[in-house]
């Protein structure tokens, strides 16, 4: 019987994680730059000084937190948010390409709603606002859903397109109707203070949104572990042949499923809208809805997996940009580091991937 | 060497992974020009002895000889290359492809690249004309029925230059008189010098068409003996050896037709003069089934009451399986009405069709019953999501699922380490035994099963009937779709002859219905 932490230990994420920093340290040496200390200072710009935060509190009488952190947590709620939302489809044997698009289309509906009807008091406007983004996220993707489950028609291939629909769609809205005659970038009007998550001033783009992305978490969790819905979702998702013989809804669960994910990626696209930017701002998602692929993955496809490995990639793209900054390693390489995670958890070392490649044989 | 056996397996022994032992020093020698039967129940290693002669599976132990030459085979191809050929259960020959393209496959023999489709379509024929069958060769291979499919595997493997034809349960999928024939041409393919080995488990076939027997059990050789010096009753004995398992309790398809069970309880007439059925439970009312192409002219109508099993007799591909979708809801009809208990749910959802009575065991356990990677008690909820006393609902309860599928386990005999266990490390008995328990459970007014010993041996299909009637004797009525004649006749009141989408007719089964059902089988009309 392995204890959790063992097995957490020898999984193929801690071992991806871990040639990762290998292959990473083997291409910077190969560049002549000193690996160790651009791998330290990697690992400083992701989590911060964080012995001299402690002895400072302890000092001032007066807690101080580096900003590295914040900004890790800030970079990792929509890839929490969004890496659910690849989850839930995967879940359902979906596999949900379109994250991006329908974080645009949620962060324009929520930058909308955010933008209008001023006065409106928080306790009515901030809701407002993150039931737009979900829904509109959730239309987003039923599309696809509903495609895939009534005509056939794949989901891959259907998102993809749907993700074009949205950028240029958003673009259009952004350069003309909805565009802010006094804003020199393309950006909608600013969203009306009673409408704005809470944030940390100062830079780090730290907001309530880690706290919505949580709440998901355990939504999600709770939705696979307890409610019948979401497993029929699984149940879809592991065998739809079965599943139709039991007299499950197919292709209602498919079409919900892929609803569900949607408004996954919708919050994640209004949490940055209404917590960051305060305004929908054009192109403002570097990637998002495709990174959670990654994110989903090697999260294998469970919450605290996702929230775990949302944080490693937000802590790798703040750590790149303090690399660059203090060593003379370029920060593309953090984007091998990435790639070479996915890799590894993409193959399987176990057993397992052995007795496939036998059967094979 | 005129004395030397064509095939000589000797001391093979094959341990798959876990320790099981499938051969256990294994020896069959078979005479050249006969016809062998390898006879045993299910796991008892009959499938891999055949494996390891045709290349497919390597042993641990042993040596081949063929006509007394030693060989080693590493693939199918080093054993196709000394002659050896197999007929599988399942047809190899690609769905898609016409049968001539099927023989070509892998066989090319082109000249400067092109096929030589005409040549060999003669030798094909020649082949064939020998055998006194035709093939059409220029039809695609899912358009024709088994029957058709094996003749061609036959004259495919005659072309490729067999001498030792292998055939994997050749008769499951066949109606009577189709399985004569099939034996008719081994037998004049043995007379005329190839050496046949027949894996089955029908004992009546082998007394009238071997010569000689191997039985095997557990991985060992039990008897090895002429056929005419031994008997069906002797070689059912062997099969399954003297264990506590009654005699009576064997169900006849394991058994030749002149088997007198001995115990008279068990017969479907004297059940049904102890239950008379009650009310209707199941009514079809001028169902037309949709075939591939077009609606069955002729609409069906059936009835199946209370306490009774209704058996379904055909032969594979003739609108089984649309009858059963029509009843389940799973595809539309071409009219007509279905009543479940009454109700009318012509138009209603399979899970509609559920509440109001209807239980269902899907045919392929592993592709369309069970969620293999899902537990037991997952999986016993699966069908039955609206039931809060079985923990399930909007909100599930798994503790008390855990609890039902515990009892489901002790009460159906699942054997398993608990309902945690996953339904893909269940032996084949056990996860249909888990598929009639998860259907028996919600206490359906009517239970369709379709092929449930499908695979089975006999314990695990004696479980899965047991079952059924229990169920019968509450009440239940059942309708039970089967390829296996002597199945159908060994557990039905009455029997419905389906042949080409619609119904010949539903006869009592009463001694000597047999041969009436057979032919209604093969010739879509009831005899005079």
């Amino acid at each position: 019987m392995k204890s959790l932490l063992v097995r957490c230990a020898m999984s193929r994420q801690a071992v991806g994680l871990f040639m990762a920093i290998i292959v990473a340290a083997g291409i910077i040496a190969a560049t002549g730059s000193n690996a160790a200390e651009a791998l330290s200072a990697m690992f400083y710009g992701a989590i911060g000084d964080i012995p001299s935060a402690v002895s400072e509190s302890f000092k001032s009488h007066r807690l101080v937190l580096p900003n590295e952190p914040l900004r890790l947590i800030a970079k990792a709620t929509p890839l929490i948010l969004s890496g659910l939302a690849v989850a839930v489809a995967l879940r359902a044997g979906l596999f949900n390409i379109g994250a991006e698009g329908q974080i645009l289309v949620g962060a324009f509906a929520a930058a909308t709603v955010g933008a209008a009807w001023p006065g409106t008091p928080a306790i009515l406007h901030l809701p407002a606002c993150l039931v737009a983004g979900m829904l509109a996220g959730a239309s987003w993707a039923a599309i696809a859903g509903a495609l895939k489950a009534w005509r056939g028609a794949h989901e891959v291939i259907v998102t993809i397109m749907l993700n074009y629909v949205a950028i240029q769609l958003t673009h259009y809205m952004v350069n003309g109707p909805a565009r802010d005659p006094s804003s020199l970038a393309p950006a909608t009007r600013l969203i009306q203070p009673g409408a704005r998550l809470w944030a940390l001033e100062g830079g780090t783009n730290f907001s309530a949104g880690i706290v919505l992305a949580v709440a998901a978490a355990v939504a999600v969790w709770h939705l696979f572990a307890r409610l019948r819905i979401g497993f029929e979702i699984r149940a879809v998702g592991e065998n739809p042949e079965a599943a139709r013989m039991a007299a499950i809804p197919v292709a209602r669960t498919m079409i919900v499923a892929m609803a569900i994910s949607g408004a996954l990626a919708g919050l994640a696209g209004a949490v940055e809208v209404l917590g960051v930017h305060r305004r929908y701002l054009d192109a403002f998602s570097p990637g998002y809805g495709f990174e959670s692929i990654a994110v989903a993955f090697l999260g294998n496809l469970h919450p605290a997996g996702i929230i775990a490995s949302a944080c490693l990639f937000g802590g790798i793209a703040g750590g790149a940009v303090h690399m660059e900054a203090f060593t003379s390693t370029p920060r593309q390489i953090a984007g091998i580091v990435q790639a070479v995670v996915i890799l590894a958890v993409a193959v399987r070392w176990n057993a397992a991937g052995r007795a496939d490649r036998n059967a094979r044989q | 060497m005129s004395d030397e056996p064509a095939v000589l397996m000797a001391n093979i022994t094959k341990v798959y992974p876990g320790n099981i032992v499938a051969n256990d020093r294994v020896s069959l020698a078979v005479r050249e020009g006969t016809i062998h039967v390898v006879v045993g129940e299910n796991g008892a290693g009959k499938t891999t002895l055949m494996g390891i002669l045709y290349g497919a599976v390597r042993p641990e132990e042993g040596r081949i000889r063929l006509r007394g030459t030693d060989v080693v085979f590493g693939s199918p191809a080093d054993a196709i290359r000394c002659g050896i050929a197999m007929v599988t259960q399942h047809s190899s020959l690609i769905p898609a492809l016409t049968l001539l393209d099927g023989v070509l496959l892998g066989h090319e023999g082109s000249v400067a690249g092109f096929l030589r489709r005409r040549a060999v379509t003669a030798q094909l024929d020649a082949i064939a004309a020998r055998l006194g069958i035709s093939v059409p060769w220029h039809r695609p291979a899912r358009e024709l029925t088994v029957a058709a499919l094996q003749k061609a595997e036959i004259v495919r493997a005659l072309y490729r230059g067999a001498t030792v034809l292998i055939l994997d349960e050749p008769t499951a999928a066949l109606a009577p008189p189709e399985a004569d024939a099939l034996y008719s041409t081994l037998r004049d393919l043995a007379a005329a010098g190839t050496t046949v080995i027949v894996v089955t488990h029908r004992l009546h076939e082998v007394m009238e068409h071997a010569s000689r027997v191997t039985v095997l059990r557990r991985g060992r050789v039990v008897a090895e003996t002429e056929t005419s010096h031994t008997s069906a009753r002797e070689l059912a004995a062997q099969m399954v050896g003297g264990t506590s398992q009654p005699v009576a309790e064997l169900t006849r398809s394991e058994l030749p037709a002149d088997w007198d069970a001995g115990n008279a309880d068990e017969t479907p007439a004297l059940r049904s003069a102890r239950t008379t059925p009650g009310l209707p439970v199941l009514e079809l009312r001028s169902i037309r089934l949709r075939g591939r192409k077009s609606v069955a002219e002729a609409p069906i109508d059936l009835t199946v009451h209370a306490g009774e099993i209704v058996g379904v007799a055909g032969v594979d591909g003739n609108g089984q399986r649309e009858l059963v979708q029509a009843i389940l809801g799973f595809a539309a009809t071409g009219g007509g009405h279905v009543i479940v208990n009454g109700t009318d749910v012509s138009r209603a959802a399979p899970r509609r069709r559920s509440s109001a009575g209807l239980a269902w065991c899907p045919e392929d356990r592993q592709a369309e019953g069970l969620i293999l990677g899902f537990d037991i008690t997952e999986n016993l909820l699966l069908p039955n999501l609206d039931r809060a006393d079985l923990g399930a609902g909007p909100r599930m309860d798994w503790p008390r699922a855990g609890r039902v599928a515990s009892e489901a386990m002790r009460i159906h005999g699942i054997q398993a380490s608990s309902p945690t266990a996953r339904a893909g490390s269940l032996s084949g008995g056990n996860q249909q035994k888990l598929l009639i328990a998860r259907a028996l459970i919600c206490r359906p007014k009517c239970l369709v099963a379709m092929q449930p010993t499908r695979g089975l041996d006999i314990h695990a299909a004696n479980a899965a009937f047991a079952a059924m009637r229990a169920g019968c004797a509450n009440g239940m009525g059942v309708l039970l779709i089967s390829l296996d004649l002597d199945e159908l006749l060994e557990m039905s009141d009455r029997i419905a002859v389906l042949y080409d989408h619609r119904l010949v007719d539903v006869v009592p089964n009463v001694p000597g219905a047999r041969e009436m059902i057979g032919a209604m089988m093969t010739t879509g009309m009831r005899p005079q």
